[in-house]
């Protein structure tokens, strides 16, 4: 049973779903079935330490570059489609592995190409993003992105933060305006 | 007071106008001249259960059915007593009637026999689709297709459905190529 989380709340992973190590970051949409390019949505996280940046580009995870240094966050590979059921894009995070000065993880679901290809999330059926305890497979949260973001080409879909010794989740959604490129911006990755 | 949405985007009527019972979708369009052929364009709606499909073939309301659910939805054909408002067909939806298991209400526009014809959207301008109270007449969100389309001979305007217990309209905008049977069999219509 999914917690149903406002948002900006945030709740302890810790307390939530003792012993949790392993969580899974799922993203999905169905394939278009009316004329025109392919939905191509995208899961990507970034590694941030203590100033809200990365340590440098290695900590963006994206479909560019699927692994951690320290192989603590793997992207599963770029679905373009959204073909197959379920989750079409998922990001793996081994929580006891992320190095210590790294104290968030920001989860973003945007639209590959959306301003060329004239795509905003509202189009895309069915399509959400998740978190979920990757040992007993129980749905942390949820996000329906067409519904909620369905203007929006990229958005700000949650947080894993470090407080007080525990690992928590905020959900933030929050549409961002420029696409993947300007979010890597933002978090201080050297984007060509 | 209406709401006008982009493409994509979706509003809660119930929220827009609380007690909502019923409400009539017109559709417009103007047709652009071209060398004198015939143009027809017609307004279907599909109405849709949890898996994106009709229930059954009676859920698919045209020109050839102009009523379904026992009436809580009608399609008014083309006959309009022209009050000046711009809608070329319209139908009528008794939300509070919509049977539960249907979750969504389609409105398409598709050109009658395009192949023979050869004709497409291209030739379509000023498209819209609107949502309006029956009850007093208020318009209450409104979605007006910015984009030509070319080559498609169908296109999807926009949507009713069910969310969190309200009934939603969103602006769908998009195209089908083939026309309006290969559309209604993407709906599960057995053409």
């Amino acid at each position: 049973m999914s917690i149903s989380l406002g948002k900006g709340a945030n709740i302890s992973l810790d307390k939530e779903e003792p012993g949790l190590t392993r969580i899974l970051i799922g993203l999905g949409w169905d394939t278009r079935s009316t004329d025109g390019e392919d939905f191509d949505l995208d899961a990507s996280v970034f590694l941030l330490g203590e100033s809200g940046k990365v340590r440098g580009d290695h900590d963006f995870i994206f479909y560019n570059q699927l692994r951690s240094s320290d192989g603590s966050v793997e992207h599963t590979g770029d679905n373009r489609t959204g073909e197959g059921d379920g989750d079409d894009e998922a990001i793996k995070v081994n929580l006891s592995q992320v190095p210590a000065e790294i104290t968030k993880l920001s989860v973003v679901a945007t639209i590959h190409d959306a301003a060329a290809r004239k795509q905003n999330f509202g189009m895309v059926q069915n399509a959400f993003i998740r978190v979920v305890n990757d040992a007993t497979s129980r749905e942390i949260s949820r996000y329906d992105l067409a519904e909620d973001c369905s203007t929006e080409t990229a958005m700000i879909f949650g947080e894993i933060y470090r407080h007080g010794g525990e690992w928590k989740f905020r959900a933030v959604g929050q549409g961002y305006q420029g696409g993947l490129a300007a979010l890597a911006r933002n978090f201080g990755v050297n984007v060509g | 007071m209406a709401v006008s949405l982009s493409k994509g985007a979706n509003v809660s009527l119930s929220k827009e106008a609380p007690g909502l019972q019923s409400v009539r979708v017109g559709l417009g369009w103007d047709q652009r001249v071209t060398d004198g052929s015939a143009f027809d364009l017609d307004a279907s709606v599909f109405l849709l259960a949890e898996n994106g499909k009709v229930r059954s073939d009676a859920d698919f309301v045209y020109f050839n059915n102009l009523k379904a659910a026992d009436g809580a939805v009608e399609h008014h054909g083309d006959n309009l007593t022209g009050q000046g408002e711009g809608d070329d067909e319209v139908v009528s939806v008794h939300l509070s009637r919509i049977p539960a298991d249907v979750t969504k209400i389609s409105f398409a526009v598709t050109i009658y026999e395009p192949d023979v014809r050869n004709q497409n959207f291209g030739m379509v301008s000023n498209a819209f689709i609107r949502v309006v109270n029956a009850d007093g007449g208020a318009e209450l969100a409104r979605y007006d297709l910015s984009e030509d389309a070319s080559t498609e001979t169908a296109m999807v305007f926009g949507e009713l459905y069910r969310h969190g217990g309200e009934w939603k309209f969103r602006a769908v905008g998009q195209g089908f190529n083939g026309g309006l049977g290969p559309l209604a069999r993407s709906y599960g219509v057995n053409v």
